[in-house]
């Protein structure tokens, strides 16, 4: 008689307290796995936002709100005098201004976090400084040749939404652009890009002579902070941001989401803990005669534990098992509500916005808990003798 | 096995008060005797029987097990002993409610680090022996009350016990299969040439035994 065998038996004994329990193990797995895989993403897209422009200041205006220094609202700067401008301070290599259109960042007055798309415009022979390391897709296609050609590149994940291919014309505000490539690239911010020539975008989006975005690169020996410095010097309705101090903006929002998950999932685990216990405890309370007759046959009191502690862990494996299944598909429905991108389309990327060593990390916190849960009752358990357990029935 | 008991004491605490629920008892048990205490409810016949089980304590006097004092031994000793050289026959059977008859039967072996086929062999020829090749794979509450004690029979069987300790074993069944279960303990204890101490406060289905004690308060008398 395997002691597995013995404790599957047990549970299935009380089918339908064993079942509720389960049940709330693994709602309250669902929700930490749904809760913690949604903020992930998020914390994700953020910090890849500097991916892009890495190694550079960005130039913003002042009443310009931005993560990451990617303009979310307000602020345009006039190109061609801001531009200029930086462009006669010394230590610089290049400037690139940029003009970038968030369309669907605001729903009904909620911003939303991760917007299903937006547009970027980028003068047409400064591709290669922005995109320089990005591939297109298939090495088909090209980037936009001239600055007045209705042409655009894409990214992946838009593509593959709206089945466009290269040759596909798309209309933006009465406007008929030809895809001529999709990006070959991982990153969020670029996922969900419609890029096309600076002056196609401010013609477009009716931003005309106007950027949110100027980068501005500083030549070898001339540090980051020292160009951002002489920039904000020179003009005064400028922000010019670091690398660093771009990190540094969105570091505590960072650190407070991390801090509210790890709160939410330590009461949850906590309540989980209690739930596991109870029932373990009303579980062992009710079968005192057969821990006592254990007992009394000879049984070792490390394998009436045993007994119990297997079969707490148990409703924390069959929990973890069900939370896991039912969190990532609340994660992926999640994503799939906040960025209006269909469920089918998350499907293959599933793992990306439910990391597999998060899983186990929360599968091994769920089943530790119940484990944990069970040392009470275990002991209580231990301690049945057949003496007293006999007259307490009567 | 030969037991012997020195001024066997076991008085329980209730508050201010004391119950002495077994009383200076001195008992001498030998190879291969069956041995019937009788006496009304409340006696002790309990309470005696789980001293010399090892499940309790006493509160003064010795028990010795082959000449030794088994109050030197730790308690884990003790459940060696309950489980090797002891077995148990409860007035409610005691029989684990989600294993099936063999595997009832089985435990004691499995705890006693038995292998499979073993315990599975073993136990097979136990139920034979009781009379129950039939209800191998039946859980308790399908069976009778009298089959249910001729499982719980074959489990103190299960480690060839050199005694075998019924508290009422009779006590939940009718007066015919109340006969048969002590036939069964009498043959055992004839074949087996196991120790049997069976308590009981009916005189009368006891004729069998070696030695019957009659126990009030607390105090035992030989009585043949
Ligand atoms: N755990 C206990 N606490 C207090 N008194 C007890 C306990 N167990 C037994 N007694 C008392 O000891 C006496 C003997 O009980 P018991 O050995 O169960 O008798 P029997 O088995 O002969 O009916 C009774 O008076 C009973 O009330
Ligand atoms: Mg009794």
């Amino acid at each position: 008689m395997r002691l597995l065998t013995l404790c599957f038996r047990n549970l299935s004994r009380r089918k339908l307290r064993t079942l509720l329990c389960i049940i709330g193990v693994a709602l309250a797995t669902t929700f930490v796995i749904a809760v913690g895989a949604t903020t992930m993403r998020y914390a994700t897209v953020i910090k890849e936002m500097n991916v892009l422009f890495s190694g550079q200041v960005m130039v913003v205006s002042k009443d310009a709100i931005v993560i990451q220094a990617i303009p979310i609202g307000g602020g345009m700067l006039p190109q061609n005098s801001t531009v200029n401008k930086i462009k006669n301070i010394t230590g610089l290599e290049k400037t690139v201004p940029i003009l970038f259109v968030t369309p669907s960042i605001e729903v009904s007055g909620t911003l939303i976090p991760v917007p299903e798309n937006f547009s970027m415009g980028v003068p047409v022979e400064d591709w290669r400084s922005i995109f320089g390391s990005t591939p297109l897709k298939g090495n088909v296609g090209h980037f936009p040749i001239n600055e007045s050609s209705n042409e655009a590149v894409i990214g992946p994940s838009l593509a593959d939404q709206y089945r466009w291919s290269v040759g596909t014309k798309i209309l933006i505000n009465g406007y008929e652009l030809e895809v001529v490539g999709i990006l070959d690239t991982k990153l969020a911010l670029l996922n969900r890009c419609v890029v096309m020539s600076l002056k196609l975008a401010q013609e477009i989006y009716n931003y005309r002579g106007s950027v949110n975005i100027i980068t501005a690169k500083p030549v070898q020996g001339t540090t980051q902070k020292n160009l951002a410095d002489a920039i904000e010097n020179q003009i005064s309705y400028v922000n010019a941001l670091t690398e660093d101090e771009r990190n540094d903006m969105i570091q505590p929002i960072l650190v407070q989401v991390e801090t509210w998950n790890l709160g939410l999932q330590t009461v949850v685990f906590a309540m989980s803990l209690i739930l596991v216990m109870t029932v373990t405890l009303m579980s062992v309370s009710e079968r005192r005669r057969d821990f006592a007759t254990l007992d009394a046959i000879g049984a070792s009191v490390s394998y009436v534990f045993r007994v119990v502690i297997v079969e707490s862990t148990l409703i924390g494996v069959l929990g973890g098992v069900l939370g896991i299944f039912f969190g990532s598909l609340l994660a992926l429905v999640l994503a799939s509500l906040y960025t209006n991108i269909s469920l089918a389309q998350f499907f293959p990327s599933i793992f990306e916005i439910v990391p597999p060593l998060y899983l186990i990390e929360i599968f091994a916190a769920i089943v530790s808990v119940s484990c944990i849960g069970g040392v009470v009752p275990a002991l209580n358990a231990m301690r049945m003798r057949i003496a007293e357990v006999l007259r307490a029935e009567y | 096995m030969r037991m012997k008991t020195t001024d066997l004491t076991r008085i329980y605490r209730l508050g201010p008060s004391e119950i002495t629920a077994v009383n200076k008892v001195n008992l001498e048990i030998t190879e291969a005797m069956f041995m019937a205490i009788v006496g009304p409810s409340g006696s002790g016949k309990s309470t005696l029987l789980h001293l010399i089980g090892l499940n309790d304590y006493p509160t003064f006097g010795k028990i010795c097990i082959d000449d030794a004092d088994v109050s030197l031994l730790s308690s884990s000793e003790h459940r060696k002993i309950r489980l090797l050289r002891m077995g148990f026959v409860f007035q409610t059977f005691n029989l684990l409610p989600t294993l099936s008859a063999l595997e009832n039967v089985e435990l004691p072996m499995a705890l006693a680090g038995k292998s499979s086929k073993e315990q599975t062999e073993k136990a097979l020829r136990l139920l034979e022996a009781v009379g129950l090749s039939n209800r191998l794979v039946h859980r308790p509450k399908e069976l009778s009350m009298g089959e249910m004690q001729r499982v719980a029979i074959a489990r103190a069987l299960a480690n060839d016990p050199e005694m075998i300790i019924a508290d009422e074993p009779t006590g939940e069944l009718d007066s015919k299969t109340a006969k048969e279960i002590i036939a069964l303990l009498f043959e055992i204890n004839r074949k087996k040439k196991a120790i049997v101490v069976v308590a009981t406060h009916d005189e009368k289905i006891v004729d069998v035994a070696d030695r019957i004690y009659l126990i009030e308060d607390g105090g035992l008398r030989l009585q043949s």
